[in-house]
């Protein structure tokens, strides 16, 4: 598992908001964001649904600051139209940390099955750039991730595996 | 009253540092092309000016955001309107310019008359909040009020279902973030 503090300390000298909707994928970082939002220079909003917390990062980048996105790749079927008519549209920058639910850990979540076999087609269909987040080398993924985000001006991708941000 | 007419009536009490947020379709035209430019025009992502105001209040806390929001819109992304009033940022104001139909595709209608917009605002515990008919002996005032208040604040008016014949936003929606992020970073 990456360490909650180096990773929210990365996102923090990148970005200015984060905001999302949760996945047990990604406990272990908001329970380190929960414990220390009030000293992180990373502002977290609580998003109802993830095309609004898209809404939310567009509204960010307007501004020329920078928002990650969270979500379970079930949200990845919410925000086509966020992506299409307004962040890609507009070329609002942003980093959409997506779990990759229904690979073999999540044999008995068959309600993640169809999502997982078809996330990276449907990334790939979007023309969303996407990086599979790994324990050893997620530093230079998410630099990748960062450096695409800020040349097209535009959403990347970030795919998070069972393990990797959360026990 | 006519939608319009609430959006031009707003012209004098806009400065050159407020941001407007305004929803797709028809309420984006107009306040183009009534109110001082550039401003955030969504021309999609039917459901999410609210979500897009909430952003840029935040990360623009000196700047007044006010969302300029038709009805059909404000359902569909209705979740985002109680997100803002968990945040209640003082510099946000939600403008419900309610014609209890989704005009721009051919005025078919919302399911808007359902809903008690009073109390569901009232409900959100923001400072100020207004529900009513738009009337143009009281709009100034009206709008004077909303947008001076220093709290978070939703004013739900219902309009008369019309619209001018305004041409297209002739900007593509790059220009409309370039122009609009120039702006910004000047006044911010
Ligand atoms: C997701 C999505 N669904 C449908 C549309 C088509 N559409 C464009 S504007 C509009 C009506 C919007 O209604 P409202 O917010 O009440 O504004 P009005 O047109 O009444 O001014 C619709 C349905 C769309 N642009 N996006």
């Amino acid at each position: 598992m990456i360490d909650s503090a180096a990773f929210v300390s990365y996102l923090e000298k990148n970005f200015q908001f984060i905001s999302g909707v949760p996945c047990t994928y990604f406990k272990k970082m908001l329970i380190y964001l929960a414990e220390h939002e009030t000293e992180l220079q990373l502002q977290h909003v609580i998003a109802t649904r993830e095309d609004e917390a898209m809404g939310i990062a567009s509204g960010v980048a307007f501004s020329g600051k920078q928002a990650v996105v969270y979500m379970q790749n079930s949200g990845l079927g919410n925000v086509g139209d966020a992506l299409t008519s307004l962040a890609q549209l507009y070329k609002l920058p942003m980093v959409l940390l997506i779990s990759y639910r229904g690979l073999e850990s999540d044999r008995a979540f068959p309600e993640h099955d169809i999502m997982g076999e078809v996330n990276e087609a449907v990334l790939k269909a979007f023309n969303i750039p996407y990086w599979i987040l790994s324990e050893k080398n997620w530093e230079t993924e998410m630099n990748l991730a960062v450096k695409e985000m800020k040349n097209s001006s535009s959403p990347v991708a970030l795919l998070v595996k069972d393990g990797v941000l959360s026990e | 009253m006519k939608g319009f007419k609430v959006i031009t009536a707003m012209k004098d009490s806009i400065s050159e540092k407020d941001i407007i947020v305004s929803s797709n379709g028809n309420i984006s035209r107009e306040v183009y092309h009534h109110l001082p430019q550039p401003q955030v025009y969504l021309r999609g992502s039917m459901g999410l000016p609210v979500a897009v105001g909430l952003g840029l209040a935040l990360a623009n806390p000196n700047n007044r955001v006010i969302v300029v929001t038709g009805d059909g819109n404000f359902l569909m992304g209705m979740g985002s309107t109680v997100t803002t009033s968990f945040y209640k940022p003082k510099n946000l104001k939600i403008l419900i310019l309610d014609n209890k139909s989704y005009f721009t595709t051919g005025g078919q209608q919302t399911v808007s008359p359902a809903l008690n917009y009073s109390k569901f605002i009232d409900a959100l515990n923001c400072e100020y909040n207004n529900s009513k008919e738009a009337s143009e002996d009281q709009i100034k005032e009206d709008l004077s009020r909303f947008l001076n208040s220093n709290t978070f604040a939703i004013l739900h008016l219902v309009i008369e279902a019309s619209k001018e014949n305004l041409e297209n936003i002739p900007w593509h929606p790059e220009k409309i973030s370039k122009e609009f992020t120039g702006k910004i970073s000047k006044s911010s």
